[in-house]
């Protein structure tokens, strides 16, 4: 009976160091040769499950069996060794190195004992390639190589490892429209040859389309199991959330006011010499939201860094309020009236061994409001936490507890609600909500709305295409480092037309995207 | 975790550091024990413990010693100052060594200016000991300003600073300030209205310079905690990044934390030699710096817990002299006992197991309660 399962994960419960149960009791059961898909919302203790199940965390409490056999796997090696492959979301490849490099890698073919024998690399590689048709170019490095040809890499990488279980955290999340259908084929294919994939998503369309059964998670608990066929996506996505999801964000026409960012012919060569912007030109009025959508690393980080001086452009313009930008410090940034949610917000957002209110003042700590004299005004410091805290509702015990001990969406909370209280006059919003829960995500959506149609400039950089879609007054599409759409409404576009554009298999004229100019 | 949950984990954690460290003393004294039998060398062992354990506070006839606490106070003025220095620097995340040669330098320039400078007395001895405090934050300015401009290792620089300035008191002593009259290598004696008075007179040494020393930990303590620089300084520490792009003066700030640890360093040996020395004598660097670094970590970078780790150390430092002076164990013993110590509270994963457990038991006790509520909210809520 217990034959029938690659995967039995019994009662599992994990708490990491910092206090936060992940899972609790969770069961996980996967039959051989399915595909199943395990979902929830973001921080429903998805990754944590995979995580020990690919041997990178231990489990506080529980069991886990493969193939009817119990194992402690205490490292990805022996996870690896026991026919467990990953392939993460972020991907783990040498950029530098070919393709081949990458897939031999720690296994690599030797010439007389010494040297490494790439022929051979490369054979390995087609033969595999060939194999599970994933067709990938061997002898590309992989710096150069599209992201969906990275994930095939990454999958490369665990069937040649000898892997019977897949693991595919969030494949979907970096592809378009058209490499996710491509992904699907190739994953069915690998079904028909007997292979076991877990296939973690958030996206209900996906699920219903590529997998037999599926377990749903919900704060660190599991939802139970379920034939995908016996199930409406309105059940399923009811039992992620626990509430029916109101996928539009309320807002109405945007009227903007007069320029406050104005971009122009911003231009950057990255240190590997490769064009990362391409005579960039755009304005921010006040009252709109700007989106920008593209696939990730097509300019999107580079033109983000250029705005608050934490990277230098070759040539160009920034302006705000017809004031230069470019080259001044932070503090000279902020003065202007520019405030930045961080993509990556544990590195730029918040020091996370600081408390809540240290947290929250970073920004303002030099204000006269908050000191007396010499000394800070602790009544004042308080008072203004407690206000930010109660009106951008993280949930916390107290001001003095420690950022990082907060989930993913109240860290985010924490970060806006000190952008956005500093009466800015443009936000730059970068992945305002990734990877935070849903109610968080609501929340910081009708804020940044609510801003906008206050008078507030936004610039919203997103590569959650709904998201993008959904709040953005008017869009562009960054591709290769270039602009190569401008769309004036976004409330008749849709992912198919979006895609092409992404992809870069279409692009509007030079004078259309002009127009993102307003001269 | 609780605060409480917390506090007990950590002075657990600590008792369990100096309990290891003990036994650790204990054994190496048995082994040096020097005795026909197991018996004899064990009682010398106990004899040697309890010379070290209640020797700094109560005599061998039973009574209170007033003369070996208040040398065991005496003893806490210098690392009180090197250990806030430390702090103020550790907690930018600037490794700096500096203290040692810091204090030493301090020393120095402050007992030049009490030898040569004609002052008349009360100013004397502060502004000679201000003096020595500039003195040292000038010089701090090279590590510092060098790692804020080229990213040059501040802890490598500060530590060959510490010889550098070594040196330069050794050359000095034996050539421009030299005593020729005496037999030993010492500068001319002080004016005399630059010594600072004594709190006692009982010989122990300890001057007013403990009272300077209480109040700084107190500036210090605000500074940190109560000042926009303070904080400044703590949130580059946790990430300097974040610092930045919230527009914090990086560069500026990690001077001025290495800059506000010379001027602490240079005080303490100031206040030092004018409250203990009639002239200057050090040829070697005193040590202070380095107890000043134990100091700063036992505290945890916190000033306000820097006297109760500075009077843990100087207590431990005099009970290992009377030992040595009445049961023969060697003196270098301290250096064993702090370095236990010091492996022990560095050690992150120390008793992570331990702590874990409590995270876990935490946890499971906020999320049934969670349940609890949730429970009681779904009730409300059928009752309506």
């Amino acid at each position: 009976m217990a034959e029938e399962y690659a995967i039995q994960m019994k009662g599992i419960t994990k708490v990491y160091p910092n206090g936060i149960a992940a899972n609790q009791n969770v069961d996980f059961f996967v039959k051989k040769g399915e595909i199943h898909a395990l979902m929830g919302e973001n921080g429903a203790g998805k990754s944590t499950l995979v995580k020990m199940l690919f041997g990178m965390e231990q489990p506080t409490e529980g069991e886990i069996w493969v193939n009817g056999k119990k194992l402690n796997l205490s490292s990805p090696t022996v996870a690896i060794a026991n026919g467990i492959g990953m392939v993460h979301q972020h991907f783990m490849l040498v950029p530098s190195l070919t393709v081949a490099e990458n897939i031999v890698l720690g296994m690599v073919p030797k010439k007389s004992g010494l040297f490494i024998d790439h022929k051979k690399a490369v054979e390995i590689t087609k033969e595999y390639s060939e194999k599970y048709n994933l067709p990938v170019d061997p002898n590309a490095k992989v710096m150069d190589i599209p992201v969906g040809m990275k994930q095939k890499v990454e999958i490369l990488k665990a069937l040649v490892r000898g892997a019977r279980i897949l693991i595919l955290d969030e494949p979907t999340a970096v592809l378009t429209t058209q490499e996710t259908s491509e992904l699907f084929k190739e994953l069915m294919n690998l079904k028909k040859q007997g292979y076991t994939i877990i296939f973690i998503s958030h996206k209900l369309n996906e699920i219903m389309q590529i997998t037999d059964r599926m377990t749903i998670l919900r704060g660190g608990r599991s939802m139970g199991v379920y034939n995908t066929c016996d199930v409406s996506p309105e059940k399923i996505s009811r039992l992620m959330v626990g509430r029916d999801v109101v996928l539009s964000v309320q807002k109405d026409k945007a009227q903007p006011g007069e320029e406050v960012l104005r971009v122009r012919d911003l231009e950057y060569v990255n240190e590997w010499g490769k064009k990362m912007l391409d005579k960039v030109s755009f304005s921010v009025r006040r009252g709109e939201i700007l989106g920008i959508a593209g696939v990730e690393s097509n300019g999107q980080k580079e033109l983000v860094d250029m705005l608050f001086n934490l990277n230098t452009p070759n040539a160009g313009t920034a302006t705000i309020n017809g004031e230069n930008i470019l080259g001044l410090s932070q503090r000279q940034i902020r003065e202007k009236g520019v405030s930045l949610v961080p993509e990556d917000r544990m590195l730029y957002g918040i020091a996370g061994k600081g408390t809540i209110q240290e947290n929250l003042i970073s920004d303002r700590c030099g204000e006269k409001r908050l000191n007396k004299g010499l000394l800070f005004n602790m009544k004042a410091i308080r008072e203004e936490s407690d206000r930010l805290i109660d009106e951008y509702t993280v949930l916390c015990k107290s001001q003095e507890q420690r950022v990082d001990n907060l989930s993913g969406g109240n860290i985010q909370k924490v970060v806006v609600a000190r952008e956005f209280s500093n009466s800015p006059s443009l936000i730059i919003a970068d992945q305002p909500t990734r990877g935070i829960d849903v109610g968080a995500e609501e929340f910081i959506r009708k804020k940044l709305v609510e801003l906008s149609r206050s008078g507030v400039a936004v610039l919203l950089v997103s590569a959650d295409l709904n998201e993008v879609m959904e709040l953005s007054d008017s869009l562009i599409v960054m591709y290769g480092g270039k602009i190569t759409a401008y769309f004036e409404d976004t409330s008749e576009l849709n992912d198919e037309i979006m895609g092409e554009y992404m992809l870069g298999l279409k692009q509007q004229s030079e004078e259309e995207v002009r127009r993102v100019c307003h001269e | 975790m609780s605060k409480k949950r917390k506090f007990i984990f950590s002075m657990v954690r600590g008792l369990t550091a100096i309990l290891i460290a003990l036994l650790v003393a204990a054994l190496l004294i048995f082994i040096s024990a020097e005795g026909p039998g197991f018996a004899e060398k064990l009682s010398q062992t106990g004899d040697a413990m309890k010379r070290l354990l209640i020797g700094p506070i109560i005599k061998s006839n039973g009574s209170f010693s007033v003369k070996n606490f208040t040398d065991v106070l005496a003893a806490m003025i210098p690392i009180i100052f090197t250990g806030l220095a430390t702090c103020v620097m550790f907690s930018a995340n600037q490794f700096n060594l500096g203290a040692e040669g810091g204090i030493m330098l301090g020393a120095f320039v402050t007992a030049v200016v009490a030898i040569y400078v004609p002052l008349p007395p009360v100013a004397l001895p502060i502004v000679a000991i201000i003096i020595g405090a500039a003195a040292v934050a000038i010089v701090m300015l090279i590590p510092a300003a060098l790692k804020a401009r080229l990213g040059v290792s501040e802890m490598v620089n500060s530590l060959m600073l510490n010889y550098v300035i070594m040196y330069f008191i050794k050359y000095m002593l034996s050539s421009h300030l030299a005593d020729t009259s005496k037999g030993a290598i010492m500068t001319y004696d002080f004016q005399a209205h630059a010594a600072l008075p004594q709190l006692i007179n009982n010989g122990s040494k300890l001057s007013w310079g403990f009272v300077a020393a209480i109040i700084f930990v107190v500036i210090i303590t605000l500074f940190m905690y109560r000042t926009r620089w303070g904080y400044a300084i703590r949130m580059i520490g946790v990430n300097k990044d974040f610092a930045m792009y919230s527009g914090m003066k990086v560069a500026g700030v990690i001077i001025m934390s290495q800059v506000i640890g010379g001027f602490l360093a240079g005080m303490g040996g100031g206040i030092e030699m004018l409250g203990r020395y009639t002239n200057f004598t050090w040829t070697e660097l005193p040590g202070y710096g380095w107890t000043g670094i134990t100091v700063a970590i036992l505290a945890g970078n916190n000033p306000a817990f820097v006297p109760l780790a500075a009077f843990f150390m100087s207590y431990l430092n005099k009970g290992c002299s009377l030992m040595s002076t009445y049961c023969g164990v060697p003196a270098q013993l301290i250096d064993i006992l702090q370095a236990v110590i010091f492996v022990f509270f560095a050690a992150e994963q120390f008793l992570s197991g331990y702590r874990q457990k409590l995270v876990i038991k935490s946890t499971q006790e906020e999320l049934k309660l969670q349940a609890e509520r949730e429970a009681q909210h779904n009730a409300e809520a059928e009752v309506k």
